[in-house]
């Protein structure tokens, strides 16, 4: 008797404790699909705002020369031939982008992208000693993962160091819309 | 006792998954739950590329697939000769793809015509990447695709290339 009662105990037990499983693999199979269907919000989640997958920042070498800087995130491009320089007051004479890593575009053949960091010397027509230049940079990049961003204009202003002063700190842009785009 | 132990840590664990899933949804911030009512989309006027105004009601009924792209953007063009096989095989039964193009008239032009592309594409300019914010796009990236029932909903936005078996599967429940 006492016997038949552990037994018919044990396998209530075991009953329940099967159900309970039941139940938690439910729950796991139902909590799985839902991060499953937030995937496409996860990779949202992943991206880094345009400005920031793409920090651009500038400062004043010398009385004639700016050096521009894109700090690029880990898993981020930008394109070579989509980076433009500005200056106001005054003109660039000239801005020498380094070569890019050649990339195969489907429909565009060989372009070049940057990784990492683009560092750019930027040379004024005129030297301005100690005086304040508006810098804009014109950027257009993508994400591993299978998105691109609108092309972004960036802009700092800086002051550029008297006639044989020290170089200045770099100036961190912020965010600022294109407007060509209509 | 090893048994309860055992589901107490299976409990907690099915909490700590609850919670991960609780935080995904809520770091969302409006992305699924987008704040863009398919009306809207619907009743927005673009200029396709000849530039005559084209509102998407034109197509309503249809299951319609809404994908905003660019010539300069490379996962955007890869996806696309996919969308024309869809709509070659599913136009018949009542689905409609439109392009909303970030971009300039004569790129949108020469690239749809390389690709013979088969749907309208519309021309959107920045206008339409705020739109697509709208829609639960936080940083206007592209491409990005929103997916209407028959009925005008919004029923599907994804950022990113779309899966073919994914929009296949969603395009023929659909239909």
């Amino acid at each position: 008797m006492a016997s038949n009662g552990i037994s018919t105990g044990s396998v209530r037990k075991r009953a329940i404790d099967r159900a309970c499983l039941l139940r938690l693999a439910l729950a796991v199979a139902s909590i799985t699909s839902t991060l499953g269907a937030a995937s496409a919000v996860a990779q949202e989640a992943k991206l880094l705002p345009n400005e920031r997958a793409f920090a651009f920042s500038a400062r004043g070498v010398n009385e004639r020369t700016i050096e521009a800087r894109f700090i690029i995130a880990d898993g981020y491009y930008l394109y070579r031939d989509r980076i433009k320089f500005t200056v106001e007051p005054g003109a660039l004479a000239g801005a020498t982008l380094p070569p890019g890593k050649l990339k195969e575009d489907q429909f565009f053949g060989k372009v070049e992208t940057y990784r990492n960091q683009l560092v750019v010397k930027l040379p004024l027509d005129v030297a301005a000693p100690g005086g304040a230049v508006t810098v804009g940079a014109e950027s257009q990049g993508c994400a591993d993962i299978g998105v691109c961003y609108p092309p972004q204009l960036q802009k700092v202003t800086l002051s550029l160091p008297a006639a044989g002063g020290r170089p200045g700190m770099p100036v961190e842009a912020a965010p600022q819309k294109k407007s060509w785009l209509q | 006792m090893t048994r309860q132990r055992w589901l107490l840590a299976a409990i907690g664990a099915v909490a700590v998954l609850a919670g991960a899933a609780w935080r995904q949804i809520v770091d969302d911030g409006g992305s699924s739950g987008a704040k863009l009512a398919g009306s809207t989309l619907l009743a927005l006027a673009l200029p396709d590329v000849s530039g005559r105004e084209q509102t998407l009601q034109q197509w309503k009924g249809k299951v319609i697939v809404v994908n905003f792209w660019a010539t300069w953007c490379e996962p955007c063009r890869e996806e696309m000769p996919r969308f024309i096989k869809l709509q070659d095989e599913f136009g018949g039964k009542g689905l409609q793809f439109v392009g909303i193009a970030i971009d300039q008239s004569e790129k949108v032009q020469r690239f749809a015509s390389d690709i013979h592309l088969n749907y309208p594409t519309l021309l959107g300019g920045y206008g339409a990447i705020e739109l697509s914010k709208s829609a639960g796009n936080r940083y206007g990236a592209l491409p990005f695709t929103v997916v209407l029932n028959r009925a005008g909903a919004i029923v599907h936005t994804q950022l990113g290339p779309v899966k073919d078996t994914q929009l296949r599967s969603m395009i023929t429940q659909l239909l």
